[in-house]
């Protein structure tokens, strides 16, 4: 190559290295998200990471609780001032598609922006894609555990180990005995919510709305044996009914029961009482028994955070979660320790810091145990109207606990569903 | 004991059954803001020991005082700004009224039936396209001027005496004048009465704020108890801590003024 050749391809190169870094030169990347001791925290450890890649790029972390954001986003859509809403929010999975949908311009189409989407837990794509197309990168994880303490267990005669990949009626069974023996019911729920119901439900990859997203509640056989093992779970004293969630948490904090089913994120409030420390164990949920692809792997809850189309941050936003939440095993190693936040991002499940004993949990390694259910989660689609089917099957479960045939609960369950989409 | 003291005596039972049941959820929040978490989830009733890694946990957790002074600066200048124009308007219907005001007045109270959460986006727009975000002045304007407030003005003018009016007149006084040295003395409770609804409404204003206060700079208290709720883990301590001290400003006034407010309420409702 001639040396005026090399010259030119050098500056070429040059030019391109200088553009590529100062594309994004003195830009502030505003974060809407809420909980300082988990998202907030991760966001934070996330822009530190960056800021040694980038340091030209300024993140701007401003905690925002998730009705609040829910509100502004409706509102700035409502009055077309999508401009006042910041280069990246933090959306409920329980909610992203609905907000996807209705508000389509708003939310960046990440898939070929160059992140990886192979990399993270299948049924997490799942729910932060519409049509194919991703909008979210995926982040904490939301996968179903059954925690029990392990020192009633024992009392009545059981391991951890019985409750490993077990049938409902096997939970039923034993719930049925340590009840007799140790006077504590297995779990306790907030009256009337839906959650566990629709944990159930993922654990055989149903859902109430069928692949087209017509509403399928009346004649969801999955449905139905959901809702009669939560009644049978009522009616025979091992699950307790609560009024609300400060009850529910204080249920398993004083000991009055033995344990809890919910996403792994419950972990952050069974840790609280020190004097428990060793006490407890975690395991997967149960499953179905006549549902064909009932499986004990399941989750509840969870976020991921978008970014919105038309910000003039929108490049520097990708690259930042591109970069961390999307690239950097080491973010999800340092957040974990002390918010005990779980990543969707299948490569960090390998690192070492997954394998770590907890303290809490009698030296277990529960966060690579988590990370593994997480990877068998069955994918699901919870759709637009995903809230309104939740509360009409939180009103179906309170008449069949009132003595309402199950069938009929659910015909009107669905009609109000149908109802409120048609609204 | 004759009948009418056992009535007595039943009358102040009564009494005092209805006024713990309304003052205990008052005192629980304070008693709480001394306990740990875990004690206020217990539904503990004595105080506890925890104020201070309470408050120190607040402090670390959130700039309360930024937040407070937010509130606060918010509530006076809104309430200051509505009494003002309040004050004038209502003195302006009753005194100077005519077929044409009046018809004015009842479209005016006619839009008290408005919630606020219809004419929230067209505010926001406005506020928006005026680049006002996170500003006073825009927490500001849309209680500048409401039908409440006109109304209760306009209903207390109703009996201030016209002789005083008339008189001020005959000895020169001009009609601001009337206004300033004869109106305002005379209306003290009622400018108490609009004043405390005022603050309280402004101190405790949610919807609005959260709409418009988007940076972490300009957030209110409400907004910042919002924030204590939402993690996954509540420490109820701190947040029964953070309720307390956002009460407060709010029960002094209330008590400076208390009387002022009752004289004021049995004016304008005549």
């Amino acid at each position: 190559m001639r040396r005026s050749q090399v010259k030119v391809l050098l500056c070429v190169l040059m030019l391109s290295l200088l553009t590529s870094s100062a594309a994004f030169a003195n830009q502030t990347v505003t974060v809407w998200a809420w909980d300082p001791a988990f998202n907030l925290y991760a966001m934070e450890e996330a822009a530190k990471i960056y800021a040694e890649i980038n340091p030209d790029v300024t993140i701007n972390i401003v905690e925002t609780p998730w009705d609040d954001i829910q509100t502004r986003l409706t509102t700035a859509v409502m009055a077309g001032q999508t401009g006042t809403l910041p280069d990246i929010m933090l959306i409920q999975d329980n909610a992203l598609m609905k907000n996807v949908i209705d508000f389509p311009h708003v939310f960046a189409d990440l898939t070929d922006s160059g992140i990886d989407f192979s990399q993270f837990a299948d049924f997490k794509v799942s729910l932060t894609s519409v049509d194919g197309r991703n909008y979210a990168v995926p982040f904490d994880n939301g996968a179903a555990i059954n925690a029990l303490r392990v020192d009633v267990l024992h009392e009545a005669g059981y391991e951890l180990e019985d409750f490993k990949d077990i049938t409902w009626s096997e939970y039923i069974e034993m719930g049925k005995d340590i009840l007799a023996k140790t006077g504590k019911p297995l779990h306790s729920i907030v009256a009337e919510s839906p959650d566990l119901i629709m944990a159930g439900l993922q654990s055989a990859g149903t859902w109430m709305f069928d692949e087209n997203g017509d509403v399928f509640i009346a004649n969801n056989d999955v449905l139905k044996e959901v809702i009669e093992v939560y009644v049978e779970l009522v009616n025979t004293g091992i699950m307790v009914q609560v009024n609300d969630w400060e009850q529910y948490i204080t249920s398993f904090n004083r000991g009055t029961v033995a344990g809890t089913i919910n996403g792994c994120w419950i972990i952050g409030s069974i840790v609280l009482p020190e004097e428990q420390k060793g006490l407890w164990g975690v395991t997967n949920m149960p499953r179905l028994e006549r549902s064909p692809n009932a499986t004990n792997y399941s989750s509840q809850g969870g976020s991921s955070w978008t970014v919105r189309a038309d910000s003039p941050n929108k490049d520097a936003a990708i690259d930042f979660l591109a970069h961390t939440f999307a690239g950097s095993v080491e973010l999800y190693e340092t957040i974990l320790p002390s918010s005990g936040a779980l990543a969707t991002y299948l490569p960090a499940g390998d690192s070492a810091a997954y394998s770590i004993p907890h303290e809490f949990f009698g030296g277990q390694a529960i966060y690579a145990e988590i990370t593994d259910y997480a990877s068998r989660v069955p994918q699901v689609k919870y759709g637009v109207y995903n809230y309104e089917a939740r509360d009409a099957i939180g009103v179906a479960i309170a008449q069949v606990l009132a003595g309402r045939d199950i069938d009929s609960a659910l015909m009107e369950a669905e009609e109000t569903v149908r109802f409120l989409m048609e609204f | 004991m004759t009948k009418s003291k056992i009535a007595n005596v039943l009358k102040y039972v009564f009494l005092f059954v209805a006024a713990m049941i309304s003052i205990f959820p008052l005192v629980w929040m304070f008693i709480s803001a001394t306990n740990t978490s875990g004690d206020v989830l217990g539904g503990r009733l004595l105080p506890g020991t925890n104020l201070l890694v309470n408050f120190r946990a607040l402090t670390a957790r959130a700039d309360i005082g930024q937040a407070l002074w937010n509130s606060l600066r918010n509530a006076l200048v809104a309430t200051v700004a509505s009494l003002v124009v309040c004050s004038i308007a209502g003195y302006g219907f009753e005194v100077y009224h005519d077929r044409g005001k009046d018809f004015l007045m009842r479209v005016l109270l006619l839009s008290m039936m408005i919630p606020f959460a219809a004419i929230m986006i067209p505010l926001f727009m406005m506020v928006g396209q005026l680049n006002l975000l996170s500003t006073t002045t825009a927490f500001v304007l849309p209680t500048v001027s409401t039908a409440f407030l006109i109304f209760l003005f306009r209903q207390s003018a109703r009996y201030f005496p016209r002789d005083i009016i008339e008189s001020s007149r005959l000895d020169g006084l001009s009609e601001l004048g009337i206004f300033l040295r004869m109106y305002i003395p005379v209306m003290r409770s009622t400018y108490a009465t609009a004043g405390i609804i005022t603050f309280m409404a402004a101190w405790n204003n949610y919807l609005w704020p959260l709409i418009i206060m988007q940076s972490e700079e300009s957030r209110t208290m409400p907004l910042l108890l919002s924030n204590l709720v939402a993690g996954y883990v509540t420490d109820y301590g701190l947040l029964m801590l953070a309720i307390s001290i956002s009460v407060l400003p709010t029960i002094v006034i209330f008590l400076l003024l208390q009387r002022s407010f009752a004289e004021g309420i049995v004016l304008s409702v005549k």
